[in-house]
Parts: C-alpha cells; structure tokens; sequence
C-alpha cells in the first residue's frame, strides 16, 4: 500500500445480512485518492456511493479487503482511534446538513475545535475565519432553524473546515440546494481545495457539482465501473 | 468532563421548554421533599424539646415494676429510695376517680414536690392556694372536664390497703402546655398531701432526675435515661417520616419519571445528532456521558430554581410557623399550636444528593442504548 495516498481501498467490500443470505453493496473496491485530490462518487441511487464514504470516514468498515486513511486501517481501529480520526483529520458534509437545532451558527462550527480542547481565543478565530470563507460571519449568533438552505449547507461546510482536515467527504451535498446554491458552495470548496491543499470527495448524482470535479469514479451495483480523469473548469458555468 | 459539562448546559438551553418543564416539575420535588423533612425535624425537635421541659427532665428513676403504658400497674407501683437524692424529684402516682358536673373520670392523681424546678409545671400554684387540696391541671384536661381555676370537684381514691376514700379538689390553676403525657386524664396535686391521702409516707413512683443526677444501681428502681425515655417519641416521628415519605417519593418518582422519558425520547428523536455527535469525532461512550450529564444538570437546574423560590417560601414558613389543630394531640405525642419547620444543612446536601443522584441513574439508564447504536444508521434518523 502506497503511503503517499490519503486514501487508499484494495479489494473493499461491504456485505449486510438479509435473511439467510446478504446483500452486497460493495465489491472489488480498489482505489487511490492523493492530497488535494477534488474528486467523486457517481452513480445512481444505491450504487453504493454512501458506504464507501461512510467506510473512509471510519463511520464504518469493510466486511473484506483493506480501507486505509492517512496510513491507518480503518477495520483495525478501536472506537476511541477512529473518533480521533474523524475529529482531526476527516470533515463531514451531509446531504441534509445535520446542523444541530440547538447550536447557533458559531456554536455549530465551533463544536469539533470543543473537542479537541482548543482554547478559547484560539476556537473563535477559527471559528470566525471559517465562517468567513463562506461569508456567513453576519449569521454566527443565529440558530439554523433561522438559515436558509444554501446557508445552512455554507455553516456546514465551515464546520468541515474549521478543523483544516485532510479529508472532507461530502454526501450529495447539492440534493437540497437550487442551482445558484450549489455552483456558490461548489465554488466555496474548490477554493478551500486550491487554499488548503484539502482533499474532497464527494458522493453525487448532481450534473451541477460533477462540472467541478477533477475525478469521477462511477459505481455501478457496488462495483467500480468507471474511474476517469477530467479536468473541471475553475468556475464551470 | 468538562466538555460534556460544557455541551450539556448548551443543549439544555437550546432546547428551552423541554428543559424547563423537567426542572419545573423536579424542583417542585426537590422544594416539597425539604419542607417535608424540615417540618418532620422541627415537629421532632420541639416534641423533644417539650416532653424534656416538662416531662421527662433528665432522666427518671422508676420503680422497677412501673409501665408507664399500662395503668394497672400504678397500683403498686410505689416506694421509698433507700436515701434522699437532691437531684431528684418524687412523683407518686395514684388511680382516681374525677366527678365533674356530675360525671365520671378514670384518672391518674399525680403528686409532685411543690417546690420543684426541674420540670416547668407550674406547681407553684399549688402552694399560692389556700385550698386543703389543690390541683393543677393542663387545658386538654380542662376543656375534657369543663374545668376551669378556682372550680372545686369530688375526687375518689384508694389508699394503700385499697380504702376508698374522697376529698373535693380546687382547681389552683389551668396550664397551657403541648405535651399529652403530663395532660390528658390527669391532675396534679401536692406530693405531701397526696402521699398523705394514700398513707404512702416518703414513697414515689418515679423521680425525675436533674442535670447533676448520676446514676447508681439500686434494688427495685429501674433508670431511663432521657433517650430512654424519648424513644417512643422518635420511633413514632420515624413512623411518621417514613410514611410521609412515600408522598414525597411519589412525587421525586413523578419527576424522575418526566426526565427517564424525556431521555428515552431522546434516544430515539436525536438519533441524527447523536450520529452527527459522533462524526464530529465524539465516542460513543462521550455520547452516553453527554446525555447523562444533562438528566444530571437538569436536576441541578431544578435546585438553583427550587433554592430561588425555595429560601424566601421556607424561610418565611420556618420563621411564621404553621399552626396545628388543637385536636392534633391526639397522636399521643407533643405538637405544638404552631410548628416550625427546622431547614438544616444536612437536609438541604441530603435533599441535593438524592435528587441529583436519583435524576443522574435515570439519564444514564436510557442513554446505555447510545453506546449500542450504528453510527450510520443514527445520521440517517433510523429508529434502532
């Protein structure tokens, strides 16, 4: 396995008990992703775009084959090892935000610098420069329940941030938006990309965000069917 | 520790009405079960306080065949001490027949040393009369007997070979006390005189000891200490605790039930947070701690708002009182007209405990499920 990779799946599959029998998500899984890497998921609904990310994200593991971010297997880590992993190095975009309904803005994006004890002066001005990248400073005091869809994906996309992971893995970040939201945070996480060398992956069936991705893996019935190189415009139209 | 500290204070603001309604209902509870047990302690300490006063002093030297609950033994319950004590002052107790307005009495005649100080009867009334036979008597015997001072009624008794005998009383004084146990069914006369009307010279029943009184053994007197002699009067206060308890039990149950199910709910409803919790890098196990810090912070919610409406609402009780029915007397144990609840500071810490305890097993008992929970199902909201 090549170290220089952020990620890299040799052989990944992933079954689930049905029954008797079980159900196959993923199979022959064999892929590289290097740093700063702007790359994609493709597929249709149940091609197995989400359990992938979810077993790089370390929310999950494979039922065979090898998953390996930042140099650790993720089968072999222990429950304290893996939540590390996701609070320092891995940031999560999720399709419906998952902002949590009682924390302002701030408090939202502040919440993984809480868990790695940072101070306090240190946590706000993480926490105000992330919001600054994508321009919701103005929207720090307010609850999500306040923001608008478009809004709400920005504060979770600083909530990524925030920490300057290494990874940040995106499910179907654009689901929920209109097309001038998803071009805006699109172009967000392209600059964040460009800036802090961060590597993206996103899960996608959305025409729109594909426009910006340098790779597309398309996954067909939990196999990989397609793994090509594209070279996405900086400001796709 | 802190951080859960810190997040549960956070969620519990956020989430306003919810939180508010647990601590309402819990403070509720925390504030009844003080009040409850301040006015158990402050019944028990004023029992104490007045049977010692005017009962018990400290200490009695009985003799040996004497039960103060079994009246039949009064009968030859007396005798001399073999040498004079001046720490103890004799009480000879005879069985009576009271004639008030025509009616019939069973009572006990009690005659005291006149000029004792170690109870506060007020037996000094006995020697202001110039009746040939004085008595004293407190207000429940008054009101039973319709008997008030300066009023003269028929007394019978027996003298030491079974003699009947009969004598009119003057009532010298009617004394207002809230101990049953020198009232109800009783009257007090001189002890010369009644040892006189008995022809039991220098003989006593019992002899209530003084503070300087130290005790040695003498055949056929028996020594209650005052803790002795208080013991009925605490177990019935611990009756009366313990049965009280229950009603404040119910009540910490009730609450304890809202913060249990609001927990449960919790589990259930915030499956999406607690799987984005553990996304942003949380364990499980920081999850389950998070969630029973709340219950745990909910009840220290509840006893800064019970201490806000609570430390006005008792101080005031505890300083005003609350009165008793007179008829109350009849538990058999001293109440007061008014009773003043005493609102120590090792109720108030036990009272905290219990409360913060208890809410804290109750949150953390639902909260276990977290530790079980697939992350991935728990971001997408399934019910697990």
């Amino acid at each position: 396995m090549n170290s220089d990779y952020v990620i890299s799946l040799r052989n990944v599959a992933k079954h689930y008990p049905i029954g008797d029998g079980r159900f196959t998500a993923l199979q022959d899984i064999n892929l590289d992703f290097s740093q700063g890497e702007f790359s994609g998921l493709v597929g249709p609904s149940g091609s197995g775009k989400t359990t992938l990310l979810n077993i790089i994200g370390s929310l999950d593991s494979p039922s065979e084959g090898t998953a390996s971010v930042l140099g650790k297997n993720i089968a072999t880590l222990s429950h304290k090892e893996s939540a590390q992993l996701r609070n320092r190095e891995i940031g999560f975009i999720f399709q419906v935000y998952n902002l949590l309904p009682v924390y302002t803005v701030f408090e939202n994006v502040e919440f993984a610098l809480l868990l790695q004890n940072r101070s306090e002066a240190e946590r706000k001005k993480a926490v105000m420069d992330a919001l600054e990248w994508v321009g919701l400073t103005h929207l720090a005091d307010k609850k999500p329940s306040k923001l608008s869809g478009g809004e709400g994906q920005r504060v979770a996309i600083a909530r990524a941030m925030v920490k300057r992971p290494s990874i940040v893995l995106a499910d179907e970040p654009s689901a929920n938006l209109d097309a001038r939201n998803t071009h805006g945070i699109l172009q967000t996480m392209k600059d964040l990309n460009r800036e802090l060398k961060t590597t993206f992956l996103f899960s996608t069936h959305d025409e729109k965000v594909m426009q910006y991705l340098e790779r597309i893996i398309h996954l067909d019935d939990g196999r990989i069917a397609q793994d090509e190189i594209v070279h996405a415009q900086s400001t796709p139209t | 520790m802190k951080l859960a500290f810190q997040l549960a204070y956070r969620n519990l603001l956020g989430a306003g009405l919810r939180t508010w309604l647990n601590v309402g209902v819990l403070s509720f509870a925390f504030v009844i079960i003080i009040f409850y047990n301040g006015w158990i302690d402050g019944w028990n300490q004023q029992a104490r306080r007045d049977s010692i006063a005017w009962q018990y002093g400290f200490g009695q030297l009985q003799v040996a065949t004497f039960d103060p609950f079994d009246p039949f033994s009064i009968t030859d319950a007396h005798a001399a001490l073999p040498a004079e004590d001046d720490h103890l002052t004799p009480v000879l107790l005879r069985l009576g027949t009271l004639y008030p307005q025509g009616r019939t009495m069973s009572i006990v005649v009690k005659g005291i040393d006149v000029n004792q100080t170690v109870v506060d009867l007020p037996t000094s009334a006995l020697t202001a009369s110039k009746s040939d036979l004085p008595a004293i008597i407190g207000e429940q015997m008054a009101l039973a007997s319709h008997l008030k001072t300066g009023d003269e009624v028929l007394l019978r008794w027996r003298d030491i070979h079974g003699t009947f005998d009969a004598a009119t009383v003057t009532i010298a004084g009617v004394f207002p006390n809230q101990v049953p146990g020198i009232d109800k069914g009783q009257i007090w006369v001189p002890l010369k005189k009644l040892q006189d009307m008995t022809l039991m010279p220098d003989e006593a029943t019992y002899f209530i000891a003084d503070a300087n009184f130290q005790h040695t053994e003498i055949a056929g007197w028996k020594y209650r200490s005052q803790e002795d002699l208080l013991y009925e009067i605490n177990n019935i206060i611990k009756m009366k605790k313990m049965g009280g308890s229950v009603m404040y039990l119910l009540l910490l149950a009730i609450a304890l039930l809202a913060i249990f199910d609001t927990q449960v709910l919790s589990v259930f409803r915030r499956q999406k947070e607690i799987g984005t919790y553990i996304s942003l890098g949380m364990t499980r196990q920081q999850v389950v701690g998070l969630f029973t810090v709340e219950g745990a912070m909910t009840s220290i919610f509840a006893a800064v708002l019970g201490a806000l409406y609570g430390t006005p609402l008792l101080g005031w009780i505890a300083h005003t009182g609350i009165a008793v029915p007179m008829n109350s007397q009849d538990l058999g144990i001293p109440i007061a007209d008014r009773m003043y609840p005493v609102f120590g500071l090792g109720l108030i810490l036990a009272t905290l405990m219990l409360v913060v305890i208890s809410a804290t097993i109750v949150s953390f008992l639902p909260s276990r499920k977290i530790a079980k929970m697939d992350p991935v199902q728990a971001l997408k909201g399934k019910i697990q």
